[in-house]
């Protein structure tokens, strides 16, 4: 490697929230042309880091170098005059405007006379969707957009406006494999135009496959500078959590020969087309496929939310329908959604509001709360879980999204529902959090739970699950025990016969 | 028992406490007992509506109904007293189911019809201020029955009875809102109507059921109205639904809905009421008593806004040192 100067570089910055040190003087070099993984589990300083650099906010100590020079970066406006885009992890685009104008958002092209050149925004739009290889006009609507597709939005802001340094925070939460894949051939491109790319991600599978070098922080420090640690997921694991952690995946196999549902040929107007499937008493059923193939759909039918047009699902042997979600929850079926923050949690309830509400019925005679023993049974639920203690007096918002995961699957262990779809559940929690919820899966099917479980993360989809359905258009095509698949056979499997662009929508 | 008498009411309390201690000071027939029994006239008929308007804004709808409704069931109770004959016993429970019908109808068209409660209510808003109209040729209808009159005047042990409405349906719904399973259900539908949904709540006939309440205070605070004028008006009520949604505003409801202490809302609505007071007192014009209503409005959505600024301000004010740990709240994520 040739001794180059770095684009950018951090020497000994430190920044403090109160009560706590957010960055102990960290130290970074970012090259030209590499891509550099920055890693640690939530709260360890990561978006700090992020935030400094792109001028969000002025770190307390240290020196910021601009290809050696000590600069300051004011404010995001001056950021981007040094030509740092940040794709931040919460979108900053506004749904109700086109692609176009989201990709130029504050920065239009304009005729002489100082209006927007709407010609030359298309135009332009055009120029970098198409060099991104995706496949959406400018004028679509930005919110009609799946949200793997929104993302492709964001991340076409920071190409338009040709950075020399981009920052991506999670940019693959969202995002379904090919696309995923999509994102990494761009950054590639980007790489081999000696743009320097700082890539933050939880999804370590992927970050093995595309980093160049990693920086691991914990509580602030750094632990592992560039260089220091070999790209592997285990290596790169355990420096993040300061332990070996030993397994990685603690599956445990509790799977019974007991039926417990029954799905036959499942159809909905949401895309449903024909789910065929068996689950058993203490068994996880993974439900493998890309973004938009209707993994999400299959749920929503099965807990009542969407209507079934054909099918019928059987419970122990028994026909069922469910007109609403509440009569799928009475039959002991609960579902932990895909966005815990938008479809799971109550933001304005603590712990305990939190994890009763589903079964408020149970708690309550004559409409009166059992408030002792809503706090009784949510404390030794808290307790069991590990749950943050702070969860007990304060409302959810202020905990972390392992957390706030972890309660929200508590809901269902206070209602012992018997059969729980967990969709994403482990998405965007680190990697602690995401241990603790498997053990969680393991608690609940050794109690004879069944579980079916989606996951666009196919090393846990295959680890965690004893059979995986494969969905592709809303039909499961075959099921098999995930101890016969690879992960490039689920990819493929997946994959097959899909044409480039899903047809359903996520909402 | 700690979440009925949370933090949410120390702000509300000590904004009442310091209106009615400057007013005090300023006022010399402020605290005239007088003025005082006067004062718990005053504030009970908007106080009892704007248990229904934050019972509404909890569950993150909005009621714009209230002054209208107002105006259309007193109209319905003189007539009824004066052209039909029917008793005052029957009559009050007819007004109230009658206020209950008509919040049904609106929470309907609202929950099931997917209408914005906002556009709902303002078009009822509308339609009931000229629904009372069509009663008596839209005028006035006074001299209803003698015996009105003693609900809102009347005394016991020397406390009218408009104070103890307040005490009882205050605590009603303090019971209500904190320990029953309607209670909570209305702080989660507000809080997040989606995952409510998912949940099993019934979200719709939870919405529809805090319009049906909302519908029978504006009942209750009618027969008031009624009563303390022993008449029935077209007129009557106006501008009482902002009145009530200032209220529970005042008393730090959050109009996203979900949040709110509902014994705030009478701390609001004494707010505004001492104020008001205060002005009339000091024969303050009834112009100058809307701009600094406006102002209350204003500072009491402020300080909520800007309560972690100024609770900072005030750390570093009162002791040096450190604020509290707060390192286990992760700022990622």
């Amino acid at each position: 490697m040739t001794p180059a100067t770095p684009l950018w570089e951090f020497v000994n910055v430190s920044k403090a929230y109160p009560g706590v040190l957010a960055n102990d003087k960290v130290n970074i070099r970012l090259m030209p042309g590499s891509i550099h993984g920055l890693l640690g589990e939530n709260g360890c300083g990561k978006s700090t880091m992020i935030k400094t650099l792109s001028g969000v906010q002025q770190p307390d100590s240290g020196q910021i170098l601009h290809n050696n020079n000590p600069v300051t970066i004011n404010d995001p406006q001056a950021a981007r005059d040094l030509g740092i885009a940040t794709v931040f992890q919460e979108f900053s685009i506004v749904p109700t405007l086109s692609v176009g104008e989201n990709i130029f958002l504050g920065n239009m092209p304009r005729s002489r006379f100082g209006v927007i050149d709407w010609g030359q925004v298309n135009a332009d739009a055009s120029r970098v969707l198409a060099e991104m290889e995706v496949n959406i006009s400018p004028e679509t609507i930005t919110g009609t957009l799946s949200v793997g597709e929104q993302q492709l939005v964001e991340i076409a802001k920071a190409i338009a406006m040709d950075a020399s340094m981009v920052i991506l925070d999670e940019p693959t939460a969202a995002l379904g494999e090919d696309e995923i894949e999509r994102l990494h051939q761009l950054l590639r491109n980007m790489r081999r135009r000696g743009t320097a790319i700082l890539y933050v991600s939880h999804r370590l599978d992927e970050v093995e496959r595309i980093v160049d070098e990693v920086t691991i922080l914990r509580n602030g420090r750094v632990v592992r500078a560039s260089g220091e640690t070999e790209i592997n997921v285990s290596k790169i694991v355990s420096a993040m959590v300061g332990e070996d952690i030993g397994e990685h995946y603690p599956k445990e196999q509790n799977a019974t020969a007991d039926v417990v549902l029954e799905a036959q040929g499942l159809a909905t107007r949401s895309g449903v087309k024909d789910a065929t499937f068996v689950l058993h008493r203490g068994e996880v059923l993974g439900l493998g496929g890309v973004l938009g193939s209707g993994r999400t759909e299959i749920a929503r039918a099965l807990f009542g939310t969407d209507e079934l047009t054909a099918g019928q699902i059987r419970l122990e042997g028994k026909p069922v329908s469910f007109r609403r979600e509440i009569d799928a929850i009475r039959a002991g079926l609960a579902l932990v959604p895909e966005n815990r923050k938008f479809d799971g949690l109550f933001f304005n309830f603590r712990a305990s509001g939190n994890i009763t509400a589903a079964s408020l019925g149970g708690l309550s005679r004559l409409g009166i709360l059992n408030l002792w023993a809503e706090e009784q049974a949510t404390h030794e639920l808290i307790r069991d879980l590990e749950i943050s203690t702070q969860a007990e007096e304060k409302t959810v918002n202020f905990l972390s999204g392992g957390n706030q995961q972890k309660i929200v699957i508590a809901r269902w262990l206070f209602s012992d529902s018997d059969i729980l779809i967990l969709d994403e559940p482990t998405q965007g929690i680190d990697i602690g959090a995401k241990i603790a919820v498997y053990k969680l899966i393991n608690k609940l099917t050794r109690a004879g739970k069944a579980i079916i479980f989606i996951s666009s993360d196919h090393d846990e989809l295959l680890a965690m699950s004893d059979r995986i359905a494969v969905v592709q258009h809303g039909a499961i095509v075959r099921t098999v025990n995930a101890s016969d698949l690879t992960h490039d056979d689920l990819v493929r499997a997946s994959a097959d016969n899909s044409p480039s662009k899903p047809e359903e929508e996520f909402a | 028992m700690k979440r009925i008498f949370d933090t949410q009411l120390i702000g509300p309390f000590a904004a009442m406490v310091i209106v009615a201690l400057v007013v005090a000071l300023t006022t010399e027939r402020f605290l005239n007992p007088g003025n005082l029994s006067n004062l718990s006239l005053q504030v009970s008929i908007v106080a009892l509506i704007a248990i229904g308007s934050t019972i509404v804004i909890f569950a993150a709808g909005i009621d714009l109904s209230s002054g209208s409704m107002v105006a259309l069931l007193t109209m319905i109770l003189a007539q009824v007293l004066k052209f039909m004959g029917i008793p005052l016993v029957l009559a009050v429970p007819l007004i109230l189911l009658a206020g209950g019908l008509l919040g049904l109808f609106i929470g309907l068209i609202t929950a099931y019809g997917r209408i914005p409660s906002f556009i709902t209510t303002l078009a009822a808003l509308i339609a009931f201020r000229g629904l009372a109209l069509t009663f008596n040729n839209g005028s006035p209808i006074f001299s209803l029955d003698p015996s009105l009159e003693p609900i809102f005047y009347g005394k016991f042990f020397n406390i009218p009875l408009p104070f103890f409405y307040l005490i009882f349906f205050y605590a009603l719904a303090a019971f209500m809102m904190n320990f029953t399973k309607l209670g909570r259900e209305i702080y989660a539908v507000g809080g997040n109507p989606a995952a409510a949904v998912l949940t099993g709540i019934n979200v719709r006939k939870v919405q529809t059921t805090t319009f049906v309440i909302a519908g029978f205070m504006t009942a209750v605070g009618a027969i008031l109205m009624s009563a303390r004028l022993n008449s029935g008006s077209p007129n009557y009520g106006q501008t009482l639904e902002l009145q009530a949604i200032a209220a529970a505003v005042v008393g730090g409801a959050s109009l996203a809905g979900g949040r709110g202490n509902i014994l705030a809302t009478l701390m609001g609505a004494m707010t505004i009421v001492i104020v008001q007071n205060g002005l009339n007192l000091n024969a303050a014009p009834s112009s100058i008593q809307n701009v600094v209503l406006g102002l209350i409005i204003l500072m009491a959505v402020g300080i909520d806004m800007w309560r972690v600024e100024i609770s900072a301000l005030m750390a570093r004010i009162f002791r040096r040192s450190s604020p509290p740990q707060s390192s286990n709240i992760e700022k990622e994520d």
